[in-house]
């Protein structure tokens, strides 16, 4: 029975979007319903994400990932306050996002195929560039995984980490042992304790401990080898195109602000002289951004103006700005040795 | 005859050794009986003494107290309390808007009071102990959620800390105590359609663990149900954590039950009684005092259970616990954090331990 309403679902479901996709511009329910509430509801954590997700002093959200569903919110609803952030835990987040009890998962989360295949979600383009690494005492005065024959690894039991460094290890064909533990936290005290000789994590973790939880950052080293690279990504309900427009072209404007100068400070002097074409369209001067997406003509401008360009949103959470002091490394823009770029805004 | 006497008068003028006494003699014969037992015990006095003198001296005599203080916080030897003094309000109250903190604080006030008033003997009357919980618990409710006499909504998403861990406790406490109570009776039932259909529930709720049953209430819930139903989480979990913690509470009541003779009812019966008057007069006050024991450990172990709430997002008190010491600032002053919450829950815990103790001296005395 399920099988021979499937092809008929589908067939149907194409058959609506191509019908939607040729009109001037596709109304998203999910911005609809957005704009219909008045708030916008991103997903929080229970407890705290370093750099991604926090809680300052005043009791308010803060992060990276914070700031992206700010952004999100000003393009849609024009002011980042009517963000309101639930807190979920890792393992809710999916079904939350079925449920409705948010509209956006912005969370560290990985693009992979079984959760935008299996899961029923759809991606945006990637806002940033993580992948497992291995850190290790300097004195060691080693620097690449192939240097830790015989040595012994500490890893959080039950993560994609925990299965890369076997691969890794395997395929080197180094002797090596590899412990687990249950928590983060245990992790990090028998790496200090002397009991392995390395620790393995997703890089920018480990990053963040080794700037502000191990004493001297420079007792410690984190190893040249990426051994995955995972996209961090935004994840939506499948079967809202005009939602993920929305969502990659806010991505798109941060990052071409970034590319042409467009700052927090100087943005309303660039929509009054907008130094070349693509400024003035994307600040709304030369009209057209606003009307594409059903949004304002200023969301962009209005997005900067409340969150920055890219740079200044990775560098108030993670960069030169926070108290980790992350390198832009790959999550720069191509033009600076990065991997990110904006597609072409015409 | 007469040395007799004497002696006994003397034995009769024998005061009772005085308690240090006591003490070196128990101190004498038990910690240096000979001289490996002196040596053992030295040592282990030695261990004891360092230890005690090593925690004081971390938790106050070398301690950094002030949040201004932060940065002698590194050099320190000892406790960083500036993360307490800074980011308190966090764990007390979680994301609750920081202006409105005078909301919970009050709130947290009402609750607990209820709680203690509705220890003391003065309310032990099923009239008294529901309005005192009534007014308590709406007291409560009402300053959390706002929305009336020109207080600001605030909507539950938002509660979080200690004031959202005392409201899940009490009414899980609240509604699960009566629900526990009808179950155990409908278990009783003499028709077998009530009394099997009831402890298969039992059973199977008894069997799911807790986990499962709150992440299915909370998350898959809102997927099956339709619209109108779904209502807020919050609720959705307390029902759901009530509903478990009343078929243990049932256990509890049933073996109190079963503690009673049956020749009770009979004799009920024969003085011509109805079904509740015996049960109100007669079973029930001793099922209370029989089930004492297992009710107060029920109590408590679902005072600690509440922190499982943190799995599906919920901001209790660990949960911000956690958002306190994770950001750069604080991140090295995670012992300070936990210390800080483990003191809050010991000192809930350890009272309503302390108060089982003299409930129950209290009814030894009364059944005699």
């Amino acid at each position: 029975m399920i099988k021979t309403i499937k092809p008929i679902l589908t067939t149907a479901i194409t058959a609506c979007a191509i019908s939607v996709t040729s009109m001037s511009f596709a109304q998203s329910p999910t911005v609809k319903a957005i704009q219909d509430q008045g708030t916008m509801l991103c997903s929080g954590h229970n407890g705290s994400y370093f750099g991604f997700v926090e809680v300052n002093d005043k009791n308010e959200w803060k992060g990276l990932d914070i700031d992206i569903c700010h952004a999100v919110t000003t393009a849609i609803l024009g002011d980042p306050s009517k963000a309101k952030i639930i807190p979920l835990s890792w393992a809710q987040r999916f079904p939350a996002l079925q449920s409705g009890d948010v509209d956006i998962i912005i969370k560290a989360t990985g693009w992979t195929m079984g959760r935008d295949t299996e899961l029923g979600l759809q991606f945006s383009m990637p806002y940033f560039f993580g992948g497992t690494q291995m850190m290790a005492k300097a004195e060691l005065g080693i620097t690449e995984a192939k240097e830790l024959e015989g040595g012994t690894v500490c890893v959080e039991a039950g993560t994609t980490n925990e299965r890369l460094i076997a691969d890794k290890m395997a395929d080197l064909g180094i002797d090596h042992k590899i412990v687990s533990y249950e928590k983060n936290a245990e992790v990090m005290a028998a790496y200090q304790s002397g009991r392995c000789d390395a620790f393995g994590g997703w890089g920018p973790s480990l990053a963040v401990l080794r700037s502000n939880q191990m004493g001297n950052p420079d007792e410690n080293i984190i190893l040249n080898d990426t051994l995955s690279n995972e996209p961090i990504a935004a994840a939506m309900r499948q079967g809202d195109e005009a939602f993920v427009d929305t969502v990659n072209w806010t991505l798109a404007a941060l990052l071409l602000a970034e590319e042409h100068g467009v700052t927090q400070e100087n943005v309303e002097e660039m929509a009054k002289n907008p130094t070349n074409p693509t400024v003035a369209r994307l600040l709304g001067t030369s009209p057209g951004i606003g009307e594409r997406l059903g949004l304002r003509e200023t969301w962009a401008k209005d997005v900067i103006k409340a969150v920055g360009n890219f740079s200044e949103i990775y560098d108030r959470n993670l960069g030169k700005n926070s108290p980790y002091k992350l390198e832009r490394g790959l999550n720069n823009l191509w033009s600076h040795g990065g991997v990110l770029y904006a597609p072409i805004l015409d | 005859m007469s040395t007799l006497s004497q002696s006994s008068q003397k034995a009769l003028s024998l005061k009772a050794p005085s308690r240090s006494k006591i003490f070196m003699h128990i101190l004498r014969t038990r910690a240096f009986h000979s001289k490996v037992d002196g040596f053992i015990s030295l040592c282990f006095f030695a261990i004891l003494l360092t230890a005690i003198y090593s925690i004081f001296n971390w938790a106050l005599l070398d301690a950094v107290w002030l949040e201004e203080s932060v940065a002698q916080c590194q050099a320190a030897a000892g406790a960083c309390w500036s993360v307490i003094d800074a980011r308190y309000k966090l764990i007390l109250f979680g994301l609750y808007p920081y202006d409105l903190h005078w909301r919970p604080t009050l709130a947290c006030i009402a609750i607990v009071t209820t709680i203690i008033l509705s220890c003391l003997p003065t309310f032990w009357s099923t009239k008294r102990l529901s309005i005192l919980w009534v007014v308590g618990f709406f007291t409560f409710f009402f300053l959390m959620r706002g929305g009336i006499l020109g207080l600001t909504h605030v909507p539950t998403g938002q509660w979080g800390g200690l004031a959202l861990t005392l409201f899940l406790f009490s009414s899980v406490v609240l509604l699960g105590m009566p629900m526990g109570l009808g179950l155990a009776l409908a278990r009783r039932s003499k028709l077998p359609v009530i009394s099997y259909g009831v402890s298969i529930f039992i059973d199977l709720i008894r069997s799911l663990p807790l986990l499962t049953t709150l992440f299915v209430a909370a998350v898959v819930m809102p997927i099956l149900l339709p619209d109108w139903m779904v209502g807020d989480k919050i609720w959705r979990v307390i029902i759901a954590f009530a509903l478990f913690f009343a078929c243990y509470q049932a256990e509890v009541f049933r073996g109190g039950f079963q503690a009673i003779h049956k020749g009770q009812f009979e004799a009920g019966d024969a003085l011509g009684l109805s079904y509740y008057q015996i049960l109100a007069n007669i079973i029930m006050p001793q099922v209370f005092r029989h089930s004492l024991p297992g009710t107060i450990n029920m109590v408590v172990v679902t005072f600690k259970e509440t922190a499982i709430v943190i799995i599906i997002g919920f901001f209790d008190v660990l949960a911000s616990a956690n958002a306190a010491f994770g950001s750069a600032l604080w991140a090295p002053y995670y012992m300070e954090v936990y210390v800080f919450v483990g003191l809050i829950y010991w000192s809930f815990i350890f009272s309503l331990s302390q108060y089982g103790v003299y409930l129950k001296k209290r009814m030894r005395i009364a059944s005699h």
